[in-house]
């Protein structure tokens, strides 16, 4: 811990703001696991592993999310896509594979094209995110603020938990989405069923 | 931590998942690629949310895992459909219509 | 913790204020397609998809009559706009003209579809409950006035769509295009999401009137983000509306889906994209106005251009209806692109006249294609006048209108793009414009041409040996009601043009803000 505390006195180079490297660490950790994996779920010639490389990522997201203090959407997306996404996935994979080995045909021949437009994609987007957030830090305290209204002079003051703020929110000013969410899982039930059931 | 290193991680997936979407032939690995790109959203959402101190980006991101959810739902039951018709989801060996 | 702490922290949950008179075009939306599938479920199967369609065709006229009243109540009280649920949700004329605009698509393709159903021997009531459902999405997203608003509405509006494509489920075609349509959509709404997600970043809300405020108030010194973000969301646009270059989806998708099932895409998911468009880019984001401009030009004229090319050398009269809607989407997407007020009424009215003309042509298709849906090529439609003379001549009329015919709906909703275009300084998107109608209108003459002429002798000898008998098409009693209704609204609204224009002028889109 005595390591840490000491390499958390570390500074930006240039700025006198302190770095915070375990977390910092951690990131890049995830972030080189998560690129691999990716890069694995477009081009591993399984599908099965295809789908289990996406479970890296999407677990790596979490994380990522926790990182950033968004502990409820981190545990949706665990719930959510891990448990069910990929589960519906696989079951969508042993449906529809006769082989489930190695399949030369998962991709085709000519990829160029595609790196291509993958890689403009990324210079154009890496150029405006450098552009625009050059060197901006998030703030160490990443509680939510409590709306305007309520601050006084000096300090924010900040909720307890963002779990607490982001319930607030879905059932406040959010109400409106929440329940046309609930009009669109109506209708892909309804749809899921009319188009996959048999006569 | 910079908000920088978080977008380009998400710009980063966004583009592989681009690139998975068009050299992917199979309907369920494209699915997939589609997956990484509303994954990479969501980090950014949830990475703005950090930077601007406000909830939008959580709950957005909250609902994009419920839309996603669902249309995996719808889109594997259209593959599936397709599946038992003609017993391949190769997106290119459909080629009944041609322009 | 006890119950009683529990319920007491439930009251401090700030309850948003609900405007419940101005929720009710949604709300009688949602609660017909709650209730259509246990209605359903209750009649005997023979009568099912009559009833259902009925029962849908009342929903929506519940709907146009909610609209109307609203309407009237927002001329009647003064501000012309107002507010729902902390600023999610914003009912002004132009969401109202809208809504009325989607709710006539659902009744023509509802009407449309209980024939098809029959003749085609697919089960009812779904069909029915998507069209309801993807009309719900579709009111959300022509009333949103956040971003996680739009974009949940325009998944509703599209999931159900792309069931819908796929709703002929043992036509393999039908199939294929619900797959095409997921995957292309899908991905196009992945690149609304991260337009979205790039506007939150650079502004810190998505909020619609948040935005703008911002914008006005804060000049951005970096805007790579911003316009990165614009640039996402006008490609996520116009993939929806069938944008040339984001228009590979369109032909494919139109001829595999079943007829009236391209009837609601062309008319609803058209209107509610360009609703979104209208909100979001035009008026949202109008102090980037010279950003997006060239953009939707751009769009605009390539679109006119490709779709009135290629309809004029397809085979399948479904492929050429196809690039002629994106013929359709370049006119509107022209009047957008001017950013006036003129522009906006243009739109609006073109959504309005081309819901109906679209909704009559359809109808036509559907009978002329048959049992199995199949009998699209350009030949099958020979000498189809002498045999249905009335139904020739009713697609001749929809067919004529749509190439901007005077006395027809279709050409004040071509004029007054023109017009608007012009008024902005933009002489040459004008003279594309004209210049893509006229293309265009060769498209639709040589289908008439086709249905008038005579059956040469060759084809009578191919035809004799297989001794099948050509039988009379069987038109029924839906689809003469949609056919009729079509007719009657796409003569009036070019011989009486005065109350859609006047009321298109007033439908303006305003930016609500919470509170108001």
């Amino acid at each position: 811990m005595t390591l840490l505390a000491a390499a958390n006195g570390i500074s930006l180079p240039g700025t006198d703001d302190p770095i915070n490297v375990s977390q910092t660490v951690g990131f890049a950790l995830l972030a080189a696991l998560m690129i691999w994996a990716a890069i694995r779920v477009v081009t591993t010639r399984n599908v099965v592993h295809a789908a289990v490389w996406l479970v890296v990522v999407l677990a790596g997201a979490a994380a990522q999310f926790i990182l950033l203090a968004a502990e409820f959407v981190g545990v949706t997306q665990v719930m959510v896509y891990i448990g069910a996404v990929i589960v519906l996935i696989l079951f969508g994979v042993m449906l529809t594979q006769a082989k489930l080995g190695n399949d030369p045909n998962l991709s085709r021949r000519n990829w160029y094209g595609g790196a291509v437009v993958a890689v403009v994609l990324f210079g154009l987007l890496a150029f405006a995110t450098i552009d625009t957030f050059e060197d901006a830090k998030l703030p160490e305290d990443r509680r939510m603020a409590l709306p305007a209204a309520e601050v006084g002079d000096g300090e924010v003051p900040r909720t307890e938990s963002n779990t607490g703020a982001v319930s607030d929110a879905v059932f406040g000013a959010y109400l409106l989405p929440l329940e046309v969410l609930g009009v669109l899982l109506t209708a892909a039930l309804v749809g899921a069923i009319a188009v996959a059931r048999k006569d | 931590m910079l908000l920088s290193q978080f977008l380009l991680l998400s710009a980063i997936l966004f583009s592989i998942g681009v690139y998975g979407v068009i050299v992917r032939r199979n309907g369920v690995a494209v699915l997939m690629a589609i997956e990484l790109i509303l994954n990479s959203v969501n980090i950014n959402l949830v990475a703005f949310g950090a930077m601007h101190g406000n909830l939008s980006g959580q709950v957005f991101a909250l609902f994009i895992i419920a839309v996603a959810a669902a249309e995996v739902g719808v889109g594997l039951a259209i593959i599936l459909s397709i599946y038992r018709n003609r017993r391949s989801v190769a997106l290119d060996e459909l080629d009944l219509m041609k322009g | 913790m006890s119950v009683a702490s529990l319920l007491a922290a439930a009251d401090t949950v700030p309850a948003p204020d609900v405007e419940w008179s101005a929720l009710s075009p949604f709300l009688v939306v949602v609660v017909g397609a709650c209730l259509l599938l246990p209605i359903a479920g209750l009649l005997p199967r023979r009568t099912r998809v009559a009833w259902s369609a009925l029962f849908t065709i009342a929903v929506a006229l519940g709907a146009i009559g909610a609209s109307a009243w609203v309407w009237h109540d927002l001329s009647r009280v003064g501000p012309t706009e107002r507010t729902t649920v902390a600023g999610a949700y914003a009912v002004d004329k132009f969401s109202l003209f809208l809504i009325v605009v989607i709710c006539v698509g659902v009744i023509l393709a509802t009407l449309l579809t209980e024939g098809y159903l029959r003749r085609e021997d697919l089960p009812g009531a779904e069909a029915y409950l998507l069209y309801l459902a993807s009309a719900s999405g579709a009111i959300i997203m022509v009333t949103a006035a956040d971003l996680i608003v739009l974009f949940i509405g325009l998944e509703v509006l599209s999931i159900a769509a792309y069931v819908l494509a796929g709703l002929h489920r043992r036509r393999l075609r039908s199939g294929e295009a619900a797959l095409k349509y997921f995957v292309l959509g899908g991905f196009s709404s992945a690149f609304f999401l991260y337009g979205v997600a790039l506007i939150y970043g650079a502004t810190g809300t998505t909020n619609l009137v948040g935005i703008a405020e911002y914008l006005a108030t804060h000049r951005l010194l970096d805007e790579g983000l911003l316009l990165a973000g614009i640039g996402l969301l006008i490609v996520g646009f116009a993939f929806k509306v069938g944008g040339v270059p984001f228009h590979v989806w369109t032909p494919d998708v139109y001829q595999g889906s079943p007829s009236p099932v391209v009837a609601f895409m062309a008319s609803v998911v058209k209107a509610a994209a360009f609703a979104g468009m209208l909100r979001v880019v035009v008026v949202a984001l109008s102090t980037h106005r010279l950003d997006w401009q060239p953009i939707l030009y751009a769009i605009a004229v390539l679109s006119m251009i490709v779709g009135a090319v290629l309809a004029v050398v397809q085979s399948d009269v479904k492929r050429m209806l196809a690039y002629s809607s994106i013929n359709h989407a370049g006119f509107m997407l022209a009047a957008v692109s001017t950013g006036a007020d003129e522009g906006i009424a243009a739109v609006l009215f073109y959504l309005a006249a081309y819901t109906v003309l679209i909704g009559g042509t359809f109808g036509i298709v559907t009978l002329f294609g048959r049992r199995g849906d199949g009998h699209h090529d350009i030949d099958d439609y020979r000498g189809l006048a002498r045999r249905e003379p009335f139904l020739a001549l009713a697609l001749t009329i929809f067919l004529l209108a749509q190439a901007g015919t005077p006395l027809t709906a279709g050409f004040l909703a071509k004029f007054y793009v023109i017009q608007a275009v012009v008024d902005a300084g933009s002489w040459w998107l004008g003279l594309v414009a004209m210049l893509a109608a006229t293309i265009s209108a060769f498209l639709y003459l040589r289908i008439v041409l086709t249905m008038y002429a005579g059956v040469t002798d060759a084809d009578v000898e191919v035809a004799e040996p297989t001794a099948e008998p050509v039988r009379r098409i069987h038109v029924p009693l839906g689809a003469k009601v949609a056919i009729a209704a079509a007719l009657v609204l796409t003569i009036a609204i070019g011989v009486v043009p005065d109350p859609l224009t006047h009321a298109s002028r007033t439908a303006r889109p305003e930016l609500v803000a919470p509170g108001d």
